[in-house]
């Protein structure tokens, strides 16, 4: 195996906060947080970077990543990992669709409207009020946040 | 296992404090004592009309095996998604258009988000599994950076009990 980037690292432990807080061990929480933050400063920055930088990766993904991933998870039926991809594979459409339509409509897509984010899967929404549930993981909208 | 109240299902009834044989959910701070809940006794689980008391139980089985190959395309996925989120990063920084500064903030966390799942996927669910405290050691060992943060690591091992 590989080792992690420090973006990977970062994902990693910000996540094992989150697990922590779930726990109720706050204590636990912040360190796995200073680490996420750490590892996020540590991290390259990206010198350019164009929307079609975006867009190829966002296909890639569409196009190849997911659907191999898939295959290896059902191969060995591992539920868990199955469910992250289908969870990831519809929150990377939507994104794509954003994306061809910002494309077309520029400041259009905005206007009069909002934009939204589940903390949860990472469903993004643009109008005027977030749906009462998440149509991707189906958690309950006190998790959908403005962005 | 010791009980935890989600403050945001708790309607105040107080059922809690009637049955706790301890006085572990007399708290001012919305939590329940654990230095008081007598472990597995649950009373106040079953006494709460909300349900919003869970037990969290203080050791967990180990998280499923992955296979390699599951690992390599989770591995795979997480790289793409978090140069999506340093792209959407850099984008939303240095655009003067606040249409697509929001909207490249948007992807920047999305993309967090779906690294953040995939990375737990991959093995690290649990804080307090074999695989978190390898790499915990591992890091503590390489630490190829000065302002590493020594003490942080190392007070995590401490703390997280590895199952």
């Amino acid at each position: 195996m590989r080792k992690f980037s420090c973006k990977e690292l970062s994902a990693l432990f910000s996540n094992l906060s989150k697990g922590c807080e779930k726990q109720y061990r706050n204590e636990e929480s912040d360190l796995f947080h200073k680490l996420a933050e750490y590892y996020d400063q540590k991290s390259n920055e990206i010198h350019e970077a164009t929307v079609a930088d975006l867009s190829e990766l966002i296909k890639k993904d569409l196009d190849l990543n997911y659907e191999k991933a898939n295959q290896h998870a059902a191969d060995v039926a591992d539920r868990g990992t199955l469910r992250a991809l289908t969870w990831g594979e519809k929150v990377t459409r939507i994104l794509s669709s954003i994306f061809n339509r910002y494309e077309k409509q520029r400041d259009g897509l905005l206007e009069n409207k909002k934009i939204y984010i589940c903390e949860i899967c990472g469903f993004v929404y643009i109008g005027d009020k977030a749906p009462e549930i998440c149509p991707v993981c189906k958690v309950p909208n006190l998790k959908i946040v403005q962005i | 296992m010791h009980a935890v109240r989600n403050i945001r299902l708790c309607t105040k009834d107080c059922l809690c404090l009637y049955v706790c044989p301890t006085g572990a959910t007399d708290t001012e701070t919305g939590q329940i004592d654990a230095e008081k809940c007598l472990s597995g006794c649950r009373a106040c689980v079953d006494a709460c009309p909300s349900h919003a008391i869970s037990l969290v139980p203080e050791e967990f089985p180990e998280q499923q095996e992955k296979t390699d190959q599951v690992k390599v395309e989770l591995l795979n996925l997480t790289e793409s998604k978090t140069k999506q989120e340093m792209i959407a990063l850099k984008i939303a920084k240095s655009t003067d258009d606040s249409t697509l500064r929001q909207v490249a903030e948007a992807f920047a966390k999305s993309n967090r988000l779906m690294a953040e799942d995939l990375m737990r996927e991959s093995g690290y669910m649990l804080p307090q599994s074999q695989n978190v405290h390898r790499l915990l050691e591992e890091l503590r060992m390489e630490n190829k950076f000065d302002d590493f943060p020594e003490s942080v690591v190392e007070r995590l091992i401490e703390l997280m009990h590895s199952n």
